[in-house]
């Protein structure tokens, strides 16, 4: 028991000296760094703050449209005849596979063929993120859905519920919950994926930062303040997950 | 549509499959190699050794490609090709440490123990016992990681590295005929990713073969 206990103290002392020495390790880093052209970050603030609200604005469209389509894509995948199932294997596979940059050349390209006009750098961003989200998502879903019992289906369907009702009032809200860290999983993987858009021309937060430093010259300090945005960013979400996995854990 | 403006850039074409396939390859052989590395090390006696390969998943996991060529390119200063490089492997190794965390640990711990009744040290029993079969494990979701390599080699063209993705502007620029370029090396990318997991799977299937998997 006192071996035990002794254990537990000394990971607690080294996780307490670890972070003093990360801290420390920081403190360097920005000490090193001190001679950099910071004036041009903060000078630009409010611009790039308002091109990082493009970037989560871009990032939620794609995601609660995406999950519109990934829904009916997983029941696809999940509860549909053969060919449905095919099919809707056949499109997540297809957007996977495909990288990223080339979706957004493709739509930006096929979209005017389709409206027969000019289409906005911002759908065509939005209508590629979409799709690169529903392809992810329904995979996500998919996961889920097949995570809930069988029996849970077939009890649901001898209880007199149609398909429709067992679909969306029992079978669903038990895959969501086992869906959460996953889907938080793939909202970093979007938000991260909005950095590309930037070549459609539309202004999120790293063409604004590209664009300040095609005025200013400063390219070290921008890039390290992207970086370090986007790990912010991502990194806050990732600890969300932890926590849902942790409290799943102990539910369970 | 015009489909025979691509016949007229068969060249540029090739040249540009040429690049994305030598940027794929030195790619997966470098993280792959600091991957494993890296995820190795996850299995040090000392804690703030394992602290240092969470942190480093962690910060390069949590910046986009895009940023880190960039910084890497521009800031850093390095010609576009080693900046590709570098950006690709450094990217990819913090998602292949991260399988090999993971892949060390789903070893039993009955292996470990039965190496060390056999007299073989900490180091031994890590590279003759452990490591061997974390990454026969760690195959097919290896194989996504090495897919994520091919796409995300796409993004290269961004710093005027002419690979397939860098063709299709240029094809677009010259003659306006994105929608055809854009298809037929989204084409061109599908089949590349489908010869490295047909690659991939046959040597999962060899090993299973073999029998370093149960």
């Amino acid at each position: 028991m006192s071996d035990r206990i002794n254990a537990v103290d000394i990971e607690a002392r080294q996780e307490r000296r670890w972070r003093l020495g990360l801290l420390i390790a920081f403190a360097l880093l920005c000490y090193a760094l001190r001679d950099l052209n910071w004036i041009v970050v903060w000078d630009s603030a409010p611009y790039l703050l308002r091109a990082l609200g493009a970037s989560w604005a871009l990032a939620i469209a794609a995601i609660l449209l995406g999950l519109l389509l990934a829904i009916p894509l997983a029941a696809a995948r999940v509860y549909g005849s053969r060919w449905l199932s095919t099919l809707s294997a056949g499109f997540v596979e297809l957007i996977r596979s495909t990288p990223e940059l080339m979706l957004m050349f493709w739509i930006f390209f096929a979209l005017p063929l389709v409206f027969g006009g000019a289409v906005s750098k911002w759908w065509s961003g939005t209508i590629a993120l979409t799709l690169l989200a529903a392809a992810y998502l329904a995979e996500v879903v998919r996961a889920g859905l097949q995570s809930v019992p069988r029996g849970q289906k077939e009890a649901a369907m001898s209880t007199g519920l149609s398909a429709s009702q067992a679909f969306f009032q029992i079978l669903l809200p038990q895959a969501v919950k086992n869906m959460i860290p996953a889907f938080v999983g793939q909202i970093i993987m979007i938000f991260k994926t909005t950095s590309l858009v930037y070549v459609l021309g539309i202004v999120e937060f790293f063409r604004a930062i590209v664009n300040i430093n095609s005025v200013e010259f400063a390219s070290e300090p921008l890039y390290l303040a992207a970086a370090a945005v986007y790990f912010i960013c991502c990194y806050a979400l990732s600890l969300l997950i932890r926590r849902f996995d942790a409290k799943y854990v102990i539910y369970e | 549509m015009q489909w025979s403006i691509i016949w007229d850039y068969r060249e540029a074409m090739m040249h540009g499959l040429w690049v994305t396939i030598h940027l794929s390859a030195v790619g997966i052989a470098g993280s792959t190699v600091l991957g494993v590395m890296v995820g190795g090390l996850s299995q040090a006696s000392n804690y703030y050794v394992r602290r240092c390969v969470d942190t480093y998943i962690e910060v390069l996991r949590n910046i986009p490609l895009i940023v880190k060529l960039f910084f890497i390119y521009f800031a850093a200063g390095l010609s576009e090709m080693w900046a590709a490089y570098v950006a690709l492997a450094l990217h990819q190794s913090a998602y292949i440490a991260e399988l090999v965390v993971a892949g060390l640990r789903a070893v039993p711990a009955g292996q470990t123990e039965a190496a060390y009744s056999l007299a073989h040290g900490r180091r031994q029993t890590f590279f003759y016992v452990t490591l061997p079969q974390a990454l026969a494990n760690v195959i097919p979701p290896l194989t996504t990681q090495y897919v994520q390599v091919i796409k995300n080699s796409s993004v290269v063209m961004l710093i005027s590295v002419v690979e397939l993705t860098g063709v299709t502007r240029q094809i677009e620029n010259d003659t306006f005929r994105g929608f055809e370029a854009a298809t037929s090396v989204t084409l061109v990318y599908l089949a590349l990713v489908a010869v490295v997991v047909m690659a991939m799977n046959l040597l999962n299937r060899s090993l299973n073969r073999a029998g370093v998997r149960r």
